[in-house]
């Protein structure tokens, strides 16, 4: 079904979380390696606007339904960004935009060359190009999703849980966009197909692996998709990727944790 | 990563943004952000007092030009001014707020019978040669901005800042052409939304232009050349020129472009030449 672009901007939300007692954490606080997992998160959706500059620099946000999608799902990953950071602000860890800012500032020369690249490979593909960007989005969207709602699970913390099911939920719109964005691209051209699916076999990796350090990858994967559960969580995005167009058979997010060395 | 020791003393999740008090608060900013503003539109009133071509045809323009952010987005994101969290947070609000502003005005064109501003079709985009630099691609401008590094977000914010004028000065004006009391409100709805954006802009630029000569030699260069206002390279070439005799044009319009030339020379580091060129621009 084709995603009402109209029909989500008119609905699209910052995430609420006012009717939640984070206050509880004070007197239940969440475990060290929960909070660790919590603020990668939180790092990883303020971070959703310089992966957007990827969007940008090829063909796709000539069009006004991208442009909109984009503004939205910008806003509410930053507004995850804000719920994360105030759960871990009650937990006294402080997240705020100018230690974001040294962090990016850390990330050196592959960030600064990214756009480039990027830009110069959208020029060469054209708009074949957009189709990669859509289904690689996907398979981003289905990660989170799969992050929140397993982390939702594994703390067993009544309010933690309601908070990461709002995100998640949001999530499953943003979802939807990429899905229908990638499936209709990538039927229609053969060899957007065979782009997608070189470049999501070869070079996908985690969210968040291009920024944050890889002990930190590491612990969020171990975590979140370690063990039988978690990789049953992992198997579920792999299946759903497959389901895409001349996507068949790839096992992007069981690879990528054999090759952190997740264990299974 | 910060793990601060365990008093209660927490500064966050205040909403503040744990800086001076002088300081534009983004996240109070993001929190009060304004969304869609269909509903206090006095949309009625058109249906007997509709506007006249001019005005739907500045109005169509001014709808194309706010809704451009991506556009924006992107020139600004390849260069070292996506590295600052803080403004690209401010930029995540200010492309929303930016994207119901365009709705309002297109709900003012569909009042008047006329298709939202991106269903009609636009003319060809001017091809100069002058403006080519501006017309550069992500390639280019992410290149430059390797070299340019950090001081070039002085030269973005300020340019958002002439562009807030600028796009201030034209919806005075239109407001002013039109008479219209309902397309007045609907002014006064967007001009207030982007009150807060000039004084985001305002704010920086003055901050990054003081203490940084070479934010300032940037910024000179930038705003010399800059076609405004910012986006117009992207529409076509007869809206430009109608744009331009729109707002600038006859005395009243020199003089619009002239206080906006005055304003860009009391900015740090600026004097009169690189204001003269920005009059100049815009009456051009």
């Amino acid at each position: 079904m084709a995603f009402d672009v109209d029909k989500y901007t008119a609905t699209s939300v910052s995430v609420n979380w006012a009717d939640l007692d984070l206050e509880r954490f004070r007197e239940h606080p969440l475990p060290a390696g929960s909070l660790r997992t919590l603020r990668y998160m939180a790092d990883v959706e303020y971070h959703t606007v310089c992966y957007t500059r990827d969007l940008l620099t090829t063909p796709s946000h000539k069009e006004a339904d991208m442009s909109a999608f984009m503004t939205m799902w910008n806003r509410e990953e930053f507004w995850h960004g804000e719920a994360l950071a105030t759960v871990l602000g009650i937990h006294g860890i402080i997240v705020d935009f100018d230690e974001i800012k040294a962090d990016r500032l850390k990330l050196g020369w592959k960030d600064k060359l990214d756009p480039i690249k990027q830009s110069i490979a959208g020029k060469l593909v054209g708009t074949d190009f957009v189709a990669v960007h859509m289904a690689w989005g996907a398979a981003n969207e289905w990660s989170a999703i799969t992050a929140y709602n397993r982390m939702a699970e594994l703390e067993e913390d009544p309010v933690l849980a309601e908070l990461l099911k709002r995100i998640a939920k949001q999530e499953a719109r943003h979802v939807a966009f990429y899905t229908s964005q990638a499936r209709d691209r990538l039927s229609k051209s053969r060899k957007a197909q065979v782009l997608a699916r070189f470049a999501l076999k070869n070079f996908w990796a985690p969210v968040g692996s291009s920024i944050m350090d890889r002990t930190e990858v590491v612990h969020v994967m171990g975590h979140l998709m370690g063990g039988p559960e978690g990789r049953k969580g992992a198997r579920k995005i792999d299946a759903a990727i497959s389901g895409l167009p001349g996507m068949e058979g790839l096992t992007i997010v069981e690879d990528s944790l054999n090759k952190l060395g997740v264990p299974a | 990563m910060t793990f601060a020791n365990g008093d209660s003393t927490v500064h966050f999740p205040a909403g503040s943004d744990r800086a001076s008090p002088a300081r534009f608060d983004v996240r109070a900013f993001a929190r009060t952000a304004k969304g869609n503003h269909r509903e206090t539109l006095r949309l009625d009133e058109f249906t007997t007092e509709p506007l006249s071509g001019d005005s739907i045809r500045a109005v169509r323009y001014l709808a194309r030009l706010e809704s451009g952010t991506m556009e924006q987005l992107r020139n600004l994101l390849v260069t070292a001014t996506h590295k600052d969290a803080r403004i690209t947070a401010f930029l995540v609000t200010w492309a929303f707020e930016k994207f119901w502003v365009a709705d309002a005005l297109d709900a003012v064109l569909e009042a008047n019978g006329q298709p939202k501003s991106h269903d009609s079709t636009e003319g060809l985009a001017r091809r100069s040669r002058v403006e080519s630099v501006e017309r550069r691609g992500p390639v280019l401008r992410a290149i430059t901005g390797l070299i340019q590094g950090v001081p070039i977000i002085g030269v973005h914010v300020t340019s958002g800042l002439v562009d807030e004028w600028i796009t201030r000065a034209a919806y005075n004006r239109l407001e002013t052409a039109s008479a219209n009391p309902a397309l007045s409100s609907a002014i006064a709805t967007v001009l207030a939304v982007k009150a807060r954006h000039v004084a985001f802009f305002d704010h920086e630029a003055r901050e990054r232009l003081a203490d940084d000569p070479r934010a300032v030699s940037l910024t000179r260069r930038s705003l010399e050349r800059q076609v405004w206002p910012l986006g117009a390279i992207d529409r076509s070439d007869d809206d430009r020129s109608f744009f331009t005799s729109f707002v600038f044009g006859g005395d009243d319009g020199h003089e619009r472009a002239a206080e906006i030339g005055r304003r860009v020379a009391e900015l740090p580091g600026m004097d009169s030449r690189v204001g003269d060129a920005v009059t100049r621009k815009l009456c051009a």
